[in-house]
């Protein structure tokens, strides 16, 4: 790929960014091409070793916060003439309840992926606090001379135990990829204001 | 690397390549590719960071036919390196304690 193809490239992906914001990038991205090439690279490959432009706008959107990729979103390109603003007024009564549902959904959505997390790190909570409890009261039994229900509730004990050391490994994994799955549907929503 | 210590390790490392002389983009990257691996998009947030906090002040200087941007550092900068040193100090000596427990178990 050219230079020039490749800044265009990035342009269209940043399109709806803020004018100032997108003109930085560029300028920025094409020196670091141009220095590479006056290093000795040929023009293929300084662009190359940029990396992708796919690559590089998303890491762009996500650094941009959120909010200020809606108010950009939002901000009308022109004046609104008073016909398109008496009938914002009138629709809000449609579009400003919608709005809130949609956020209410996306909100849902992350609070049940988490509580589905809060939920199996409790069950890990409780096999190991079973593991410990059943250890310790063994003792107790076994200590008050009734060694075969000492030996049952140790047995128990381990059991609960085992269970936990195995499910914490999964509950990190579980955990792990909830986070990555956040990560990736906010860059999602993101996306959809910029494009 | 844990992210929240490599991103200070990072603003640490563009601040110390232009500490001596001013630089400009390729060259920070150049400099401290042999410490820490860091992309352009990455040493560009990075810079309008360090920009924004008055670490540091952006000129554009002609080269070459064209336009470059070079970066110097403000006494705000020097005195963040000076602050990552003397907290390093205390975490070397962390670490030699840390150290030293391992060796005598083995």
């Amino acid at each position: 790929m050219r230079k020039q193809e490749f800044l265009d490239a990035l342009e269209r992906e940043l399109a709806r960014l803020p004018q100032k914001e997108v003109e930085e990038r560029l300028a920025f991205y094409g020196e670091m091409i141009d220095d590479r090439i006056e290093d000795g690279l040929a023009e293929e490959d300084a662009v190359a070793a940029i990396g992708s432009v796919r690559e590089i706008a998303e890491q762009i959107i996500a650094d941009i916060p959120l909010a200020r990729l809606a108010k950009e979103k939002i901000k009308p390109k022109r004046k609104m003439k008073t016909w398109e603003i008496v009938l914002l007024a009138v629709g809000s009564l449609v579009w400003i309840p919608l709005g809130i549902s949609a956020v209410a959904v996306i909100l849902s959505l992350y609070v049940v992926l988490w509580a589905l997390i809060v939920t199996v790190w409790a069950v890990f909570v409780a096999l190991a606090a079973c593991g410990a409890g059943g250890t310790v009261a063994s003792i107790g039994f076994a200590l008050g001379g009734n060694g075969l229900v000492g030996l049952v509730v140790l047995g128990a004990g381990l059991v609960s135990a085992g269970i936990a050391i195995l499910l914490f490994f999964g509950c990190l994994a579980a955990t792990k990829g909830i986070a990555w799955l956040t990560k990736k549907i906010t860059l999602g929503i993101k996306k959809a204001f910029v494009k | 690397m844990d992210i929240q210590l490599k991103r200070g390790l990072l603003d640490v490392c563009v601040l110390a390549a232009i500490k001596d002389k001013d630089s400009y983009g390729y060259q920070i990257i150049k400099d401290i590719k042999p410490y820490i691996e860091m992309s352009e998009s990455t040493l560009y947030t990075i810079l309008k960071r360090l920009e924004l906090s008055g670490m540091l002040t952006v000129r554009t200087s002609e080269h070459g036919g064209r336009l470059r941007k070079y970066y110097h550092i403000t006494k705000a900068g020097l005195g963040r390196i000076e602050d990552f040193k003397n907290e390093w100090r205390e975490v070397m000596a962390i670490y030699q304690f840390v150290n030293k427990e391992d060796t005598k178990r083995a």
